[in-house]
């Protein structure tokens, strides 16, 4: 009887790992897929078989020297480019979010609910939008295909996404609040020394979407930015190597450029992680 | 206290509100009084320079220029010499490298972001007129007179001419490894075939995309001509159904025949293939002719669309093709001094220079005699499929994707082109999807 179940469990178990581990290749294929061919060395655009035959880093090389004929396509420039305003903008958001939620979790003013809704609403839009307003808003300001642009897109409506922070904050006892208010502490340094200090995993959240978002957005960039392609993010840029000018020069410099858009994203969540795991172990009050 | 600061504030953000509108507002109606100045002119001109008093008061210049990519560098060039030549002008002219296949996709979002001179293809003037975004050329006798017919009828919209042509090159052709086919087989969709097959290499066309479908409608017949009165229908000339529809019968057999050698991939996959030794033959456009070249080496062969077998009667491919054009910006701030770099980037002078070191097909009488032209194999190539070719303009926007279905289903596995009534029922739909009548 015993033996029949742990056969049953074995066969249950078998087929769980079977249909997991066909799902895994199925989704990490385009990944590997990527990865490899962006270090293939023959053919310029697609081969019609999975494992290149030639190993080579002439890619990568090619693409951070900007050797393929195009003065224009300056992968380096539009890496910066990226990297700066995605800097800005992480910071920029991950404060106004929090201190956002701060204000609508621990303060009670008039129409805090009703602001609350309206943000709930205006949140739900997308982005895009309202983008042809944004452009000609940021036109009459003098600041259309300038990398400032990018940033106010990206950070002004950051305080909209208030929600998930507002909920995390809400956890946190008022108790602790109301000791700190005895102790003397102002509600700014409330919010500075006592809750976020206890809020890790929501600041490691916030950093991560915030920095990630101008990487992968491709829309409001390509508006902002028009034909200056100095001021190009790396989404627009590599879009334009696929371009029907470029693809067959730059098909190859264009695998490589994505799994080279990666790494940063990579190396900051590595960074976090950490802290991560720490603040939703940790939990809330001690003693 | 803090009642009166946001009140304030409001009202500073309106006033910013309202002073961003009037500011466009103002350099809106400048860009067209300008523009008008610059077209209600007729100056004739002799050589490549219009004479300097036509540039009136207009004094420190400053112009943005779109060219494509691989001219970048020869436009900065030719824009010296115009600087150079108007030396009693403080011209200043930055050039930009802009696709001409989304250039009226940019002059559309922002006119006055955009280039004040652009290059852009013979299929958008459509789009840049009805918008108005485009300014009338300026040097009109001077321009149809050094340019071919073909080329100033079609940058000609309502009788106004809108683009300074350009070249006449911008269309498809044969490009084969002369390795695998030879001349005489080329001459015939049925040889070209025939010799990928025994090479076992590919022959790539991209018949899901309508700009190369197209070819299977136009050879039987089905060609267009221009629109309907409303201006967005797309007409077609009479055609007979039956050689039409035997025509389509034809294509797919020949697909359904050499099925593994004939691929429909995108069109970069030919320089590819070539690089690769995978590939024989395929239909690709004249502006991937330097890849291609690179790719064979010695062993590039090119000409025109080859024929194909309909009912025992050999008949030539029939392609799309188009000229590109140099427009003027019609919310430009220097209408004058736009319209004769125009006329200046577009002359003799400059055309000769493309052609020789771009390969570009020219547009000028002059240049298209000269040897550089009648000594390239491309460009013959070209001129010669050009003959047998619908003009890419007055196009509807929904020509390409019902055109671009036929091609797919024409390539299609469970496609049977013995079934006559089927291939006629996909020619209707065809026609009546592009005419948005489906």
């Amino acid at each position: 009887m015993i033996k029949s179940y742990k056969l049953k469990r074995h066969i249950a178990n078998f087929f769980c790992y079977l249909f997991l581990i066909v799902m895994g290749v199925i989704w990490i294929s385009p990944f590997v897929y990527l990865v490899m061919h962006s270090f293939r060395g023959e053919g310029m655009v697609t081969v019609d078989y999975l494992v290149p035959h030639e190993w080579t880093l002439q890619n990568y090389i090619d693409l951070f020297t900007g050797s393929g004929g195009s003065a224009s396509l300056n992968f380096p420039r539009w890496f910066m480019n990226t990297f700066i305003v995605a800097c800005f903008s992480c910071v920029i958001s991950t404060i106004s979010v929090l201190m956002v939620s701060y204000a609508f979790s621990r303060l009670r003013f008039k129409s805090r609910k009703k602001f609350m809704n309206i943000g709930m609403i205006l949140g739900m839009f997308p982005g895009f939008m309202t983008m042809i307003a944004i452009y000609y808003l940021l036109k009459a300001m003098g600041l259309t295909q300038t990398l400032v642009a990018l940033v106010i897109c990206y950070s002004a409506g950051a305080g909209l996404g208030f929600q998930i922070s507002k909920g995390f904050f809400d956890t946190i006892p008022r108790a602790l609040d109301e000791a700190a208010t005895i102790d003397g502490a102002t509600k700014n340094q409330i919010f500075w020394k006592i809750i976020l200090p206890m809020s890790k995993p929501i600041i490691v959240y916030t950093v991560l979407t915030s920095f990630i978002g101008p990487w992968t957005d491709f829309i409001l960039a390509k508006i902002i930015m028009g034909d200056n392609r100095d001021n190009y993010t790396v989404a627009i840029g590599l879009q334009l190597m696929l371009d029907n000018d470029f693809k067959n020069t730059y098909y190859k410099q264009f695998l490589a450029g994505s799994v080279v858009v990666a790494v940063p994203i990579t190396i900051l969540f590595l960074a976090m992680q950490r802290y991560y795991v720490e603040g939703v172990t940790a939990g809330g009050v001690k003693g | 206290m803090k009642k009166i600061i946001a009140i304030l504030l409001a009202g500073m953000m309106t006033a910013t509100a309202f002073a961003g509108c009037s500011g466009s507002s103002e350099s809106e109606a400048a860009g067209e009084t300008s523009g008008d100045s610059g077209s209600s002119t007729e100056v004739s001109v002799d050589g490549s320079f219009p004479d300097v008093s036509y540039f009136g008061d207009e004094d420190n210049i400053t112009l943005k220029v779109w060219a494509p990519d691989d001219a970048v560098s020869l436009f900065k060039e030719q824009c010296q010499t115009f600087i150079d030549h108007y030396s009693e002008k403080t011209i200043s002219i930055e050039v930009v490298a802009q696709t001409e296949a989304t250039a009226a996709t940019q002059m559309l979002n922002d006119a006055e972001a955009a280039a004040d001179v652009f290059c852009f293809p013979s299929d958008q003037l459509n789009k840049l007129v009805d918008a108005g975004v485009i300014s009338p050329v300026a040097f009109t006798d001077a321009v149809t007179e050094n340019n071919s017919e073909e080329t100033v009828s079609a940058g000609t919209l309502n009788d106004t001419l809108y683009g300074y042509p350009e070249t006449n090159d911008n269309g498809y052709y044969l490009v084969y490894d002369t390795s695998v086919v030879s001349g005489e087989q080329a001459e015939t969709l049925e040889g070209v075939l025939q010799a990928c097959e025994d090479a076992g290499k590919k022959f790539i066309m991209n018949a899901g995309d309508g700009y190369y479908a197209c070819t299977f409608a136009f050879t039987g017949g089905v060609t267009v001509d221009g629109l309907e009165d409303d201006g967005i229908t797309q007409k077609f000339a009479d055609y007979d159904e039956d050689e039409a529809v035997a025509t389509l019968q034809a294509f797919a057999q020949l697909f359904q025949d050499y099925k593994s050698t004939f691929q429909s991939l995108d069109i970069s996959n030919i320089a590819s293939g070539f690089d690769s030794g995978t590939c024989g033959a395929g239909i690709d456009g004249s502006w991937n002719a330097t890849t291609d070249q690179e790719a064979l080496g010695d062993n590039f062969g090119a000409s025109k669309l080859p024929t194909i077998n309909v009912n025992g009667e050999d008949k030539q491919l029939i392609s799309m093709f188009g000229y590109k054009y140099v427009g003027v910006n019609g919310s430009t701030d220097f209408a004058a001094a736009s319209q004769i770099l125009a006329y200046y980037l577009t002359s003799e002078e400059c055309q000769q220079q493309r052609a020789e070191e771009l390969g570009w097909g020219p547009s000028n009488k002059v240049v298209q005699e000269s040897s550089v032209v009648t000594d390239s194999v491309v460009l013959s190539a070209v001129n010669a499929q050009a003959a047998n070719a619908c003009v890419q303009v007055n196009i509807s926007s929904t020509f390409w994707d019902p055109m671009g279905n036929l091609g797919n289903k024409l390539i299609a596995d469970d496609c049977d082109p013995t079934d006559t009534e089927t291939m006629k029922k996909l020619l209707e739909d065809t026609i009546a999807n592009v005419r948005d009548e489906g």
